[in-house]
């Protein structure tokens, strides 16, 4: 099998993921992909996330169409660096194939088979923003926004991590330019593409131009006639490749027959588009993903329930205090049981779990997740380290996160994972309810509404603010005493809010 | 009871409304509460009116001067209340032009005064004195500002002209007293001495456009002297009265020397004042500085949820800040990349005649921050284009670092030259060099050569003079 054909797979992004849908694809079949293009984006869980080329080279084939489901690991277009007949690449889908499939069609296991082709070479396509590899001496120092650079050297310099600081500027009137971040980052044992800046003509086997440093419209205009910005010459100011440059090589690979097939390229996708199209209702990805996380729970997890009636009192009137004497603060009911759930996991840390079926995972410190209702489902943003933080930090962490949740624009790592779970259905009123388990974690909290209730306090009838909670917990790993004496803390630290400063 | 949106703006202004846009592009369940019209100051009472009364004054100028052109004309007849009727049916047709924007990004607008009454809540009284709650975990304060009235001199709307009287005017008066010259003196005074009144400005400071580089300020200042304006610099108002349908001022200069002086009205133009009453900021200690609301890089008060941005979080009190402004603010709240508003970035224009338009440092100022400096100046007298259409007053100058070639900034004062300087504003923003903007190509003949030759100038290079 070829070493230069790359696999695009299915990426798997958190332990509950074992599928997606494919949602669009930012490069044609024929196109020139870079190291760090976007290049499909995928419907996970909870929102749309993008895959990014890890390597460069010619998108050939793509097999997952947009609307399909693909389960991980499978095989979801074909990426070739430098040259591949259509054979080469045929062979190398069918082997593939033996392993993958499209969900709807066959439902084999995710796993490797006999042969893993995607693995073969390399997963060459993984979730990540990360920018590229920092060269740790060079990322040290002060905000460089002073630093006076180009602005190519700028972005290079963002995109290697590099602070500008630590770069000796030679460029014109003492500006860090591109080539001083190069030198610096080779310097410093880190590695760069380079552009020689002469002409290296019909070079195919070096198929990542995006460091070559040329006009946009070049760019552009390359990206269009297929022309590898390798194989021009660089004859516009500051050793960039211009228009006319893409133009010209493209004018002589062309001649030499060095260009792909344009038509071969069309055949090759008719053939593909054969592939059966789900035409049926689907669920959006999140509704599927609450649909199967849910059911999963609610038929592995042996749940039950312990309610606890804990008075509000004292914590209404911290909470009054606290918001009155910060104006950059408004700490809600809500931010407070946060704390205090954070507080009672610690000393309770064995409700404080993750478990995978097999093993459970304790953790020393919580992060708290909060169901939050948006159009169409609910995601739960999770406050990390909930015990180590104050609430004016844990209230505004929720603000912010609760309206990045309603515009969609919580990041992976913002919804996935967390200790324990809290839902809350007090603002519309309701007494107390029950809540299913959120795997893989090992308890949830359901919140009723504060409201006042006839009390018995030594033996007199008083009006208390009372709110009702709920713990439900997946018996395998929590047992009744340990969930009561949970609530117990909990109970504690609501009543006396002072405790929580212990 | 109360509603909730996940966003609110206070003021429909050109900060407050673009606010709202973003805000429901990115998917927030927006809301704009406005007490007047839609559009603020600007669209009806402000930038967009006073253009309007601008081209009348500049048809003035170009029939007096037609008989260079060859024409000539008797009996030319003016009617000042059709140009103010001009003037009000733009800003009506730019206001309707925004409720249909509203409309069309789902924006709530709601129609009273509104009262931060608590965090993330505020109270909005309506026409008929009735109170609605609406909470919002982000609100948006963008109250606008008003003209700053001077100690003993009250704003009547008959005789003491704020903004408004003075676009609206049902007669020209025959003797203007103009007081501040910041771009709405400046552009005032010349409208009117267009028209045909007899205006003279005073300035408290020493010379007129303070704002701008003192070169401008001195060439302003000529060319409204060449125009029969009358200036009076480093003076101030000692005393004002209206008698008998005349407005009797006694102004006092440095000196101490008294000034008598009779005029038919007076328009007040010495400053704005932020709209930063009535707003419940003291109740919930909201920090304001200078009859301004203080914020961060990305327009965020003290108080939780509470942010301010245009004219009322401080100046440049210009419209254009004011919806970057808004645009940054809301982007920063849906954890977007956002860069804050530099204000050296934000150019500054003055529709007089001559125009002037300006971006980044003055001479002064990039002095005063230790630059070595590069000026380079070029006169439209040199320039084709402008000899060509009669109008070749005013120079273009350019500030460069002369160890670095960044263009610190740019000030222009002649033809159309408010059009012209965001090619030097896009310059900054890009962080070029003289290298590139000399490198650049600038079509002849043109105005905007002279912004070419006065980059050439600044290192000797300059082809024209």
């Amino acid at each position: 099998m070829s070493e230069n054909i790359k696999a695009i797979s299915m990426p798997k992004w958190g332990i509950e993921m074992t599928e997606g849908d494919v949602s669009e694809w930012h490069f044609a079949v024929g196109d020139q992909v870079n190291a760090g293009d976007d290049l499909v984006d995928i419907e996970t869980s909870k929102i749309v996330n993008t895959l990014v080329a890890h390597s460069s080279g010619t998108l050939r084939r793509i097999l997952a169409q947009p609307g399909e489901t693909h389960k991980v690991g499978a095989l979801l277009g074909v990426l070739v660096e430098g040259e591949a007949t259509d054979v080469e690449i045929a062979e190398f889908i069918a082997s593939a194939s033996v392993s993958d499939a499209v969900v709807d069609i066959a439902d084999e296991p995710a796993s490797p088979g006999p042969n893993p082709a995607p693995a073969a070479p390399g997963p060459v396509v993984q979730e990540t923003a990360a920018p590229a590899p920092a060269i740790s001496t060079l990322a040290q120092g002060d905000d460089d926004s002073a630093v006076h650079a180009s602005p190519v050297a700028r972005k290079l310099a963002k995109k290697y991590g590099v602070n500008l600081h630590n770069v000796t500027p030679t460029g014109r009137h003492g500006r860090v330019g591109k080539r001083d971040l190069e030198d610096a980052i080779e310097k410093a044992g880190g590695h760069v593409e380079r552009h020689s800046g002469a002409a290296v003509r019909g070079d195919r086997k070096r198929p990542d131009d995006s460091g070559i440093a040329a006009t946009p419209v070049a760019r552009r205009v390359a990206k269009k006639l297929g022309v590898n910005l390798h194989d021009c010459r660089a004859s516009g100011r500051h050793g960039r490749v211009n228009k006319e440059d893409v133009e010209a090589a493209h004018a002589l690979l062309s001649a030499a027959g060095k260009l792909p097939d344009q038509s071969a390229l069309a055949s090759a996708e008719t053939v593909l588009s054969g592939l059966p199209r789900v035409e049926e209702f689907a669920l959006t990805g999140m509704r599927k993903t609450i649909a199967d996380r849910l059911q999963s729970s609610k038929q592995t997890a042996p749940h039950f329930r312990v309610k606890i009636d804990v008075e509000l009192d004292n914590l209404l009137r911290v909470r009054s205090q606290i918001n009155a004497a910060n104006t950059d603060a408004k700490v809600s009911v809500n931010d407070f049981l946060i704390k205090a759930c954070a507080m009672a996991l610690v000393k309770e840390p064995g409700v404080n779990i993750q478990f995978d079926g097999d093993s459970i995972k304790q953790f020393a410190d919580a992060d708290i997740s909060v169901a939050v209702a948006i159009d169409n489902g609910l995601i739960t943003p999770i406050v990390k380290n909930a015990n180590r933080l104050g609430l004016l930090e844990i209230s505004n962490n929720m603000r912010d996160m609760v309206t990045r949740a309603k515009l969609g624009k919580l990041r992976p790592e913002e919804f996935q994972g967390g200790t324990f779970s809290i839902s809350n259905l007090g603002m519309f009123g309701v007494s107390q309810f029950d809540a299913i388990i959120n795997p893989p974690q090992g308890a949830i909290l359901a919140v009723g509404a504060g409201e006042k209730r006839p009390v018995v306090k030594q033996d007199e009838l008083c009006i208390m603010d009372v709110v009702t909670l709920t713990l439900s917990c997946d018996h395998r790993l929590i047992d009744g005493a340990l969930a009561a004496k949970f609530l117990q803390r909990l109970k504690g630290y609501i009543q006396q809010p002072a405790t929580m400063l212990s | 009871m109360s509603q909730r949106y996940d966003l609110i703006v206070v003021g429909g202004g050109p900060g407050g409304y673009i606010a709202a846009i973003r805000a429901a592009q990115l998917g927030f369940e927006t809301a704009l509460v406005e007490r007047e019209q839609l559009g603020g100051v600007c669209l009806n009472w402000g930038c967009i009116p006073t253009k309007a009364l601008l081209k009348g004054a500049e048809i003035a100028h170009t029939l007096t001067a037609m008989g260079n052109f060859g024409f000539s004309a008797d009996n030319i007849q003016f009617d000042l209340s059709k140009l103010v009727a001009h003037s009000r049916n733009v800003a009506g047709r730019l206001t309707s032009g925004i409720d249909f924007l509203m409309k069309k990004n789902g924006i709530s607008v709601i129609s009273g005064t509104a009262v931060v009454s608590d965090k993330c809540q505020l109270t909005v009284t309506n026409d008929g004195n009735n109170k609605s709650i609406y909470q919002a975990d982000h609100i948006i304060l963008a109250t606008g500002a008003r003209a700053r009235a001077l100690p003993g001199i009250e704003f009547d709307g008959e005789y003491i002209w704020g903004a408004r009287e003075a676009m609206t005017p049902v007669e020209l008066p025959g003797r203007l007293l103009v007081i501040g010259s910041g771009a709405i003196g400046v552009e005032f005074s010349s409208l009117y001495s267009d028209l045909g009144s007899d205006v003279m400005v005073v300035e408290i400071l020493d010379r007129i456009l303070p704002a701008e580089d003192a070169e401008i300020s001195a060439a302003a200042q000529q060319a409204f002297l060449k125009r029969g304006i009358t200036i009076h610099t480093s003076t101030g108002v000692e005393s004002l009265q209206i008698d008998n349908g005349e407005v009797a001022v006694t102004l006092k200069d440095r000196q101490g020397q008294l000034i008598p002086c009779v005029f038919d009205r007076v328009i007040v133009a010495a400053g704005i004042a932020g709209n930063i009453e009535n707003l419940g900021l003291e109740e919930l200690g909201v920090n304001t500085e200078r009859g301004f609301i203080v914020t961060d890089d990305y327009c965020r008060t003290n108080l939780v949820g509470l942010y301010a941005i245009g004219d009322v979080a401080g100046p440049p009190c210009l419209a254009h800040k004011a919806s970057h402004e808004g645009v940054l603010c809301v982007e920063k709240i849906a954890g977007l990349e956002t860069h804050p508003l530099k204000p050296e970035q934000v150019p500054g224009c003055t529709y007089s005649r001559p125009q002037i338009a300006s971006v980044g440092l003055t001479e002064s100022q990039a002095k005063d921050r230790g630059h070595a400096l590069r000026v380079g100046r070029f006169h439209y007298g040199a320039n084709g284009k402008a000899l060509a259409i009669g109008d070749s007053d005013g120079f273009v100058k350019t500030v460069f670092d002369a160890d670095s070639g960044e263009l610190l900034g740019a000030h222009m004062i002649g033809p159309d030259v408010t059009e012209q300087i965001q090619g030097y504003g896009i310059g900054r923003t890009l962080e070029t060099t003289e290298t590139e903007l000399m490198a650049s190509v600038f079509p002849h003949p043109t105005l905007s050569e002279a912004m070419h030759e006065a980059v050439l100038d600044a290192y000797g290079r300059a082809l024209h003079q």
